[in-house]
């Protein structure tokens, strides 16, 4: 039966927990949504939703940044890249340029872009010059930049593939990979709608089967998400647990094969660095040595300075890695709203409309809150 | 030669840029104040109070359902302007061209600009023309001027808003936003969607008289919530947004649910949001409803005491803070 979000809420008003129920969402846009409609100051007291991995420009590892701004300050290229990326931060001193978008302002050529077809065009319309792609995502927009590789690319176009599969660090999260990280901080998983359609819902089958912590798959709408929160809670409360599909309309078994058939064809999924967080296995794409002559990793120097201070790290004082993985809410951060605002983010979760921190401040929390 | 291209030549002061003003600029522009050979020109004594305005347009692309860069340059100056509560009477307008832009494409743009400056009442007495090097363009750039005659009873002051007021719009908003991005075929989306770019001279003629009328504006960069920030600041009150009142086409929704982007924050071209008393609202509202270009006006919020803040009361009965807009919005990569 469908119900509208009005619906939704009261028969998640019905059900009486005398505890805390943590439930948590692996994507921006969900957190967005949640945010938007005001989810938090509707629903009952005993109900937190917490923001989990689900900034692909958060946990974009701080190398690949700096190598992407080496690339278009020394090497010359064009560099193109999903606008988001354009302002995070790198870790280097005071004065120094620090994110693509003073690079750009020093004089290199950075061109925000909204899908790789822009990046096709650009290349095409600059022939006698490289055109690198910093292809930063997760596998919705990883799946459009393996569809552009397989149906052929200018020579001069080349990817800086940093690409990552959300499910691996929800099974980080939950321990899945030894050793152990401890608790996984939630009761129950929303599944990301977007990456289920690529990817098909049963991807997060581990998460009732193995953890045995109900999980279901929702939309971007509020009566999508309450209705996921409805489904979570109802299985706590009887003890049933499976996986459900709260976006049918929209996320079919098996996901979307030829986005699946074209990410096989043309990426290897390897083990993969998470900015502050780690190498988390089976959990990044690399291109196929087939497609090696517009790999950007091997066609152009390597600019890793391995002196730089804390590279690869959270900036100083920045808790954005304990953000994503749901430990502490955005404002339990020790900068949060202090030395850390969108206009001047310290942290990549200030910087992305994905980012959590960045939507809880422009959704209005100014209050700060002890970790 | 090339003839159906810009040149830098159109550009150089010699013949051909004579015969791209006589041909294009001063045909489709036509009227008994416009010499072209002259260096200024003398406008008759106006009666009234003279307003003053100017605005700079690029768009991409150029051409869009429901309008073009020449069409949304007039109505971008003449609404600022009528919701400044003038009668707009003359303007001028500076082209900017790209070398490399088909002539015809030229053509078109100019004669939508003086189409639309014709249905506005207003004539076109200066103008100049540039061509700059391809690449240093997005095609063509208009900078256009505009001056106005005073009508509105008394000058039109964002100051006086105060708490109690009701917050009004004149139809639905983010309909030119949407319009031009779906336009640019990213994202691959398409749609039947027309942008709103219109004058919006009929629906402040017919409620300027008011005396409980405060202030109007038209949304344009930063949509609704940026008017309402604007608002928010200059009376030090908040502004509260009533999310199920305020209007949206359903290919506006469902464009912004696809891409993550707020609707309240993209543009509108023919669009007002007013603030008026209590005693003003309802008849601004029958007034505007009873206009073709009004039908979907709705009262969509109002003023009370508390902090400057722009606050979105949801469907759900929930709170959000609508914050000022930091970056250019950008579609969700997740």
């Amino acid at each position: 039966m469908k119900h509208d979000a009005r619906a939704w809420l009261e028969k998640i008003h019905a059900l009486d927990f005398d505890r805390t129920v943590k439930i948590m969402n692996v994507c921006g846009g969900h957190e967005r949504s949640i945010t938007h409609a005001g989810l938090r100051g509707v629903l009952p007291k005993w109900v937190e939703l917490v923001p989990g991995p689900g900034c692909p420009v958060c946990v974009c590892p701080e190398e690949d940044v700096y190598q992407a701004m080496q690339l278009a300050l020394q090497d010359k290229c064009i560099l193109v890249a999903y606008g988001d990326m354009l302002r995070v931060p790198v870790n280097v001193k005071k004065g120094e340029i620090r994110t693509l978008a003073e690079a750009q302002a020093a004089g290199a050529d950075v061109r925000p872009i909204a899908s790789p077809l822009d990046a096709r065009r650009i290349a095409l319309d600059n022939p006698d010059r490289p055109v690198v792609f910093f292809a930063a995502g997760f596998e919705t927009t990883t799946a459009p930049t393996a569809a552009m590789l397989a149906e052929g690319i200018p020579d001069n176009l080349s990817i800086l593939l940093s690409g990552r599969l959300t499910w691996p660090a929800v099974a980080m999260l939950l321990g899945s990979f030894e050793p152990s990280p401890g608790s996984p901080g939630f009761d129950a998983l929303v599944a990301p709608g977007h990456v289920s359609t690529v990817m098909g819902p049963e991807e997060w089958n581990f998460v009732v089967d193995r953890h045995e912590i109900p999980a279901a798959v929702a939309g971007f709408a509020p009566e999508s998400l309450l209705a996921s929160f409805y489904s979570v809670l109802r299985q706590l409360k009887s003890g049933e647990r499976f996986l459900d599909n709260c976006y049918r309309e929209v996320a079919h078994p098996g996901g979307n094969a030829t986005a699946r058939r074209m990410l096989a064809a043309t990426m290897d999924v390897v083990d993969a660095n998470w900015r502050g967080i780690g190498i988390i296995p089976d959990s990044g794409y690399a291109l196929k040595p087939a497609y090696a002559q517009h790999d950007a990793r091997l066609l152009f120097p390597d600019h890793t300075d391995p002196d730089r201070r804390r590279a690869g790290e959270m900036p100083p004082g920045c808790d954005c890695a304990k953000v994503v993985l749901g430990k502490i809410y955005p404002n339990q951060c020790r900068i949060y709203g202090k030395a850390c605002t969108p206009r001047n983010p310290v942290g990549p979760c200030m910087v992305s409309d994905e980012g959590a921190c960045r939507i809880w401040w422009a959704g209005g929390v100014r209050v700060t809150a002890d970790a | 030669m090339d003839d159906t291209r810009i040149l830098l030549a159109h550009g150089n002061g010699g013949r051909l840029m004579r015969e791209l003003i006589a041909d294009i600029f001063a045909r489709h522009l036509a009227n008994p104040l416009l010499d072209t050979d002259a260096d200024a020109v003398t406008l008759p004594p106006l009666d009234g109070e003279v307003m003053l305005t100017t605005d700079g347009f690029t768009v991409q692309p150029l051409e869009f359902p429901g309008g073009n860069l020449g069409s949304l340059a007039v109505h971008g100056v003449v609404n600022d302007l009528a919701v400044a509560g003038a009668d707009p009477r003359y303007l001028t307008l500076s082209a900017l061209i790209e070398e490399g832009l088909e002539v015809d494409v030229l053509d078109r743009l100019i004669a939508s600009f003086a189409a639309a400056a014709r249905e506005s009442g207003v004539a076109v007495v200066a103008g100049d023309t540039k061509v700059v090097r391809r690449g240093e363009g997005g095609g063509l750039y208009l900078s256009v001027a505009g001056i106005g005659v005073r009508r509105a009873r008394a000058p039109l002051d964002i100051t006086r808003i105060a708490p109690g007021d009701a917050v009004l719009v004149s139809g639905p908003v983010g309909d030119h936003g949407i319009a031009v991005m779906l336009a640019r075929e990213q994202f691959g989306l398409s749609g039947e969607l027309r942008s709103d770019s219109a004058s919006v001279l009929p629906l402040t003629q017919a409620v300027r008289d008011l005396p409980g009328l405060r202030f109007m504006r038209d949304p344009t960069r930063g949509g609704l919530a940026t008017v309402a920030h604007e608002i928010a600041r200059a009376c030090g009150h908040s502004v509260i947004l009533e999310q199920r009142a305020v209007p949206l086409r359903p290919q506006v929704v469902s464009v912004c649910e696809m891409l993550g982007y707020d609707p309240y924050y993209l543009a509108c071209e023919g669009r007002i949001v007013a603030v008026a008393d209590t005693v003003a609202t309802d008849k601004i509202l029958a007034r505007w409803q009873a206009l073709p270009e009004g039908a979907g006006a709705r009262i969509i919020g109002r003023i009370e005491t508390g902090d400057s803040r722009v606050i979105l009361d949801t469907d759900l009965g929930g709170r959000r803070i609508l914050d000022e807009l930091e970056d250019d919005p950008l579609p969700r990569i997740c």
